[in-house]
């Protein structure tokens, strides 16, 4: 009894700190420590949610890389295929053009060729008729000083019908 | 040396002592905590929750690798004998503990303080103590049965051997409460006195070393506390021991 006078060992107040202990367990347990659980649960759900949504997201790009290499591989192959075509198709085209621009100089020759002897006949021609004019010129400023104006006649016109017979030849 | 909390004044025969006080300021410290977390209550935590968790998760965790499947109900107990036997030595080391003198027509001269470690008073820590050994046995007969916790006490195998180690167990029992109070008792009432020395002795500088290490006497007897606790519950809720 000395032992509880000396160190104020009293009933009421034992007994009230009893009570206001398991208030505040009360307390703690009810009002903190069930709400934390729950966040702590929520956290590990959400975590691990996380965590899986990052592996299949390491997965989903590791496929991405995998599909962008086939389309890479793909598109290389399809860019070689029509650079191939497209230079081939620019190598036709160029000996078709080629070939073109001879047959059409070829042409331009021949059209230039065939004008040129057409040309060349009505240049004949001319010159012949030139010819005539200027011998007949001639002739009858020969002539006149010769013959007489009948013979004269007679000779140009026999002239005039050998050298019409020699164009028309 | 006076071991006796003060009497400021009695409500219908109640006796208010200065620790009875500073037990109540504890419980509305515990309180607002508790409303403030619990209002602001999120998956990212602020600086109040993130603190409350730490301590909270610290004790689940340790009590898990501790109790293994025993933890859910042997956590909630751990965390609150720490959080209000933590919160109540530090709220001691605040200026105006044992300083702030109460006056009343019933004291003649100086006075007493108005508030004093909650902790400092037997009939405090005997309180938390008896209801840890209380709790720990309540636990045991609900979740190992009725047989086999009287199993643990008075058993005929190998007989008397195992019947002289039941009634050692029997009494290492009941000083149980006896160590666990008087040990916070004496470390908190022990270290108020020092730091009260070191006042007289110069209150400019001196106590600031022994106020620190108060600090973490006051950190570590509530881990002890708790912990042995813990461990304690542990023990008596597993049929393996």
């Amino acid at each position: 009894m000395e032992i509880v006078q000396k160190f104020g060992l009293e009933t009421k107040l034992f007994l009230f700190q009893v009570v206001n202990f398991l208030f505040i367990a009360f307390v703690l347990k009810f009002f903190l420590y069930t709400p934390l659980k729950k966040i702590f649960d929520e956290r590990k759900h959400k975590i691990a949610q996380s965590l899986q949504d990052a592996e299949s997201a390491k997965l989903a790009l590791a496929n991405a890389k995998e599909e962008q290499i086939k389309i890479l591989a793909n598109a290389r192959n399809s860019a070689d295929r029509l650079t191939t075509s497209v230079k081939i198709s620019i190598e036709e085209a160029q000996r078709e053009a080629s070939l073109k621009a001879k047959q059409c100089s070829q042409q331009i020759i021949q059209e230039a060729k065939d004008q040129a002897a057409v040309e060349f006949k009505n240049i004949n021609k001319q010159i012949g008729k030139m010819s005539v004019d200027v011998s007949g010129k001639i002739i009858s400023k020969v002539l006149s000083d010769l013959f007489t104006d009948d013979e004269k006649q007679k000779l140009m016109s026999r002239a005039l019908e050998k050298i019409d017979e020699k164009i028309a030849n | 040396m006076q071991m006796v909390p003060d009497v400021l004044f009695s409500i219908m025969g109640f006796p208010v002592t200065n620790t009875v006080v500073a037990t109540l300021i504890t419980d509305i410290v515990i309180v607002a905590l508790v409303v403030v977390v619990g209002k602001s209550i999120a998956i990212r935590p602020g600086n109040i929750q993130n603190a409350v968790e730490m301590v909270v998760d610290y004790f689940s965790e340790m009590t898990e690798s501790t109790a293994g499947k025993n933890a859910g109900f042997i956590y909630p107990w751990v965390a609150s004998f720490f959080l209000f036997i933590v919160i109540s030595n530090l709220l001691a080391q605040f200026p105006g503990f044992e300083t702030i003198r109460f006056y009343s027509t019933t004291f003649c001269g100086e006075g007493v303080p108005l508030l004093k470690a909650a902790t400092s008073d037997l009939n405090l820590t005997l309180a938390i103590a008896v209801m840890s050994v209380v709790i720990t046995h309540y636990l045991s007969v609900k979740h190992m049965g009725i047989k086999a916790y009287f199993t643990k006490f008075i058993t005929l195998k190998m007989f008397p051997i195992f019947l002289f180690v039941g009634i050692l167990e029997l009494v290492n029992e009941l000083t149980k409460f006896i160590s666990f109070a008087f040990r916070l008792f004496g470390n908190i009432f022990a270290g108020e006195k020092v730091v009260m020395a070191m006042y007289d002795l110069c209150p400019i500088g001196l106590p600031l070393p022994f106020i620190g290490l108060e600090i973490m006497v006051a950190i570590i007897q509530a881990v002890v506390f708790s912990i042995l606790t813990m461990v304690f519950m542990h023990i008596m809720t597993d049929k393996s021991h």
